[in-house]
């Protein structure tokens, strides 16, 4: 199953995806298909003002351009997904994922969805690690 | 290769991270973004004391400190984030303020919509690259030998002859063909200081018809308005040493210019609204019937408080004039109404941006304009100093900096 | 090059002995056509899809629990993304902080491969308005 990862660029859930037989709808991949396009209109990861404009169906005018070209490519892969692991309290949403509106409004269109939705926080200390991993396990093994 | 150092949020999702190397690459700069370890963030945001909850705003001031603390390596900084984003536009008057007072690097703050071009950022690329580059030619307080200044406006174009420190000759007049007006502008200059274009030894322009005239008169200085209008607006105000602000409200855009012994270290310029800029003025002169130059002094006499205006657009808000003259309002506060909007609006855009430093030089056609200047100085908290030649401050930056150019003066 | 290329990232824990040499040089005696550039953290491969999943099968086997990947959104060496270029991108403090973590995951997933169960602790709640007046009382 697509499986939407929130952080979407995230290292662990990723792998974790991976690991337990499912497909992850990541970030990286959405940027890679765009950076792999022979027409680059808008380096450095192709977001073009048309997309942001595409932006729109997920988020008013009034909203800054950055989030509505974010949504612009996150938008589809929530669209796209067919389950969803978000992790929360992520201490290392840089990068893309660096603009908080953008996480809520993202986390606020899976929960729309009402595919199965696993919500973890990031961990602590080794016992939540535990906990962690082994939700994120019997989730997507549950998954069918 | 001049190093820009970057600190931003949500270029690259905007679509204006290309548009924002294209501006730096075609003035022979390059962005850089300053290399932080994820253990220094979480240090960074305590020590500055604003905590965001946007992971890349914490990021930024991380990058700022690398800056600020001389870990990284930058000639200037650009401080950028998205339009409308409250959290962003908090960290970025915040960073700028913390880079200002951490180091003397040259600032300069923007916030973009998907719809920014590198044109847009080129004026303002252009001068940062200009305050690094040409600090020596910069620091210049007189004007040596015979030289011409031409300042090539969106709405006037003007030419200033100087010998010696002295100006002796001035022109200007509406722009109409740039290069013809630029010409004529300057022969007129010339025939009142009393020489022959051949006499010239150098001739500097700006403004923004800059690299067509610059290239057809062979000039030897093409510069940006920001550095330019800094250097004329100090030396005709007699403020070369110490800080001052320079407001420059043009035909188009405005410029609110901090410098340090003439150098600009922050600027911003706006140019998105005309309801901001001369052009106000100008419409409200014409809706009264008067001509603009009787426009200020009418302001002086009148009250801007007994006209409501809802709206600082250059329809809506002349509609709003127009209603209060019917309803038997005076043209003079209806007058002094104009230009408070416009100085309001200036203030509200633009000198947000920046620190206000006092004294507060006013520059530019509309600085003519007494009704305005008032208004500027209810603004600011102090009437702003308006030097003679006040609206030539472009051409007379541009022949004192090109007399730099002339070899064997100092 | 195959149709379908993809590059990965492959990080190893901080906790696990494997070198980001040995992988490269693991990779390389798999005799496959990917591309394959050892980094600080581990290494990165590009190449066909199939053939990438085939190296990465191999390379977890090294060290299973303590060896990571995600797809990497651009290509190796791109100039847009290239540190040395520009200086390091955002991402670079991202995947800092994710490899820090990946001590703690290490333990997780070590422990769901062995079933065990650990009981969650409960959430923290805030305490309500009567507590907290008691203790301001108790406390004057």
């Amino acid at each position: 199953m697509k499986v939407f990862i929130m952080p979407p660029n995230s290292l662990i859930l990723y792998d974790l995806v991976e690991r337990y037989g499912h497909t992850p709808l990541s970030l990286m991949g959405a940027i890679s298909k765009r950076v792999m396009n022979p027409e680059i209109e808008s380096p450095p990861i192709n977001v073009t003002p048309n997309d942001v404009k595409k932006g729109l169906k997920y988020a008013g005018i009034e909203v800054p351009s950055g989030i509505r070209g974010r949504l612009a490519i996150w938008g589809p892969l929530v669209d796209e997904a067919e389950a969803s692991i978000i992790m929360e309290d992520a201490p290392f949403e840089f990068g893309c994922v660096g603009c908080h509106r953008t996480d809520e409004m993202v986390r606020f269109l899976v929960k729309k969805r009402k595919i199965p939705l696993l919500e973890v926080r990031y961990p602590t200390s080794e016992d939540e690690a535990k906990v962690l991993v082994s939700k994120i396990k019997a989730f997507l093994e549950g998954l069918k | 290769m001049i190093k820009i150092a970057q600190l931003s949020c949500g270029t690259e999702y905007s679509g204006v991270q290309s548009e924002i190397e294209k501006a730096a690459t075609t003035v022979g700069a390059k962005m850089v973004f300053p290399d932080v370890e994820a253990s220094e963030i979480d240090k960074a945001v305590e020590e500055f004391g604003f905590t965001p909850t946007s992971a890349q705003l914490k990021l930024m001031i991380a990058r700022a400190m690398a800056i600020t603390d001389g870990r990284y390596d930058a000639d200037a900084v650009f401080i950028s984030s998205c339009f409308r984003c409250a959290e962003a536009a908090l960290i970025r008057n915040e960073l700028r303020r913390y880079v200002q007072e951490h180091s003397r690097l040259p600032v300069v703050t923007y916030s973009f919509t998907e719809r920014t071009k590198s044109g847009q950022l080129l004026t303002r690329m252009e001068a940062l690259v200009t305050i690094v580059e040409r600090k020596e030619l910069l620091a210049r307080e007189r004007q040596v030998g015979l030289t011409a200044g031409i300042d090539s406006g969106s709405s006037t174009t003007k030419a200033m002859i100087m010998r010696d420190n002295v100006i002796i000759g001035k022109f200007w007049h509406p722009t109409g063909e740039v290069v013809g007006s630029a010409e004529e502008a300057l022969d007129k200059a010339l025939a009142e200081a009393g020489v022959k274009r051949s006499e010239l030894e150098a001739i500097g322009v700006t403004g923004y018809g800059r690299y067509t005239i610059g290239k057809k008169l062979n000039c030897q200085l093409i510069q940006e308005e920001l550095t330019t209008n800094s250097k004329g607006a100090v030396w005709l105000a007699d403020r070369q040493k110490g800080e001052a602000t320079i407001i420059d409200i043009g035909g188009m855009d405005n410029k609110a210019i901090t410098v340090r012994d003439g150098i600009p270290d922050n600027f911003t310029m706006g140019g998105i609204c005309a309801g901001a800029s001369g052009r106000f003025l100008e419409l409200t002169a014409k809706r009264l019937k008067v001509d603009i130059t009787e426009l200020g002094a009418l302001a002086d006499r009148g009250d801007a408080r007994k006209v409501p205006m809802n709206s600082y657009c250059s329809i809506f808000g002349i509609q709003d004039l127009v209603t209060s003259l019917a309803a038997g309002q005076t043209i003079e506060d209806v007058a002094a109404a104009a230009c408070q909007s416009v100085a309001d609006q200036v203030y509200e855009q633009q000198l947000q941006e920046i620190d206000v430093r006092q004294p507060v030089i006013q520059v530019g056609g509309t600085s003519l304009i007494s009704g305005l200047v008032k208004a500027v100085g209810n603004v600011v908290g102090s009437k702003p100093i308006v030097p003679p030649n006040s609206q030539y401050i472009g051409s007379v930056g541009a022949a004192l900096l090109s007399s730099g150019f002339l070899e064997g003066h100092r | 090059m195959p149709k379908e290329t993809e590059t990965r990232m492959i990080v190893i824990a901080p906790s696990s002995s494997v070198t980001p040499d040995q992988i490269t040089r693991l990779i390389h005696t798999l005799n496959t056509e990917v591309t394959v550039k050892e980094t600080c953290y581990g290494a990165m491969v590009e190449g066909g899809k199939e053939e990438v999943a085939r190296v990465l099968d191999a390379v977890r086997k090294l060290d299973p629990n303590r060896i990571f990947t995600k797809v990497r959104g651009f290509p190796i060496g791109d100039a847009r993304r290239c540190r040395a270029h520009h200086g390091s991108r955002p991402g670079f403090t991202q995947l800092e902080k994710e490899w820090e973590c990946l001590s703690l995951i290490e333990k997780g997933v070590a422990s769901a491969e062995k079933g065990e169960v650990t009981a969650e602790a409960p959430r923290r709640k805030r305490i309500t308005i009567d507590e907290l007046k008691r203790i301001v009382e108790e406390t004057e």
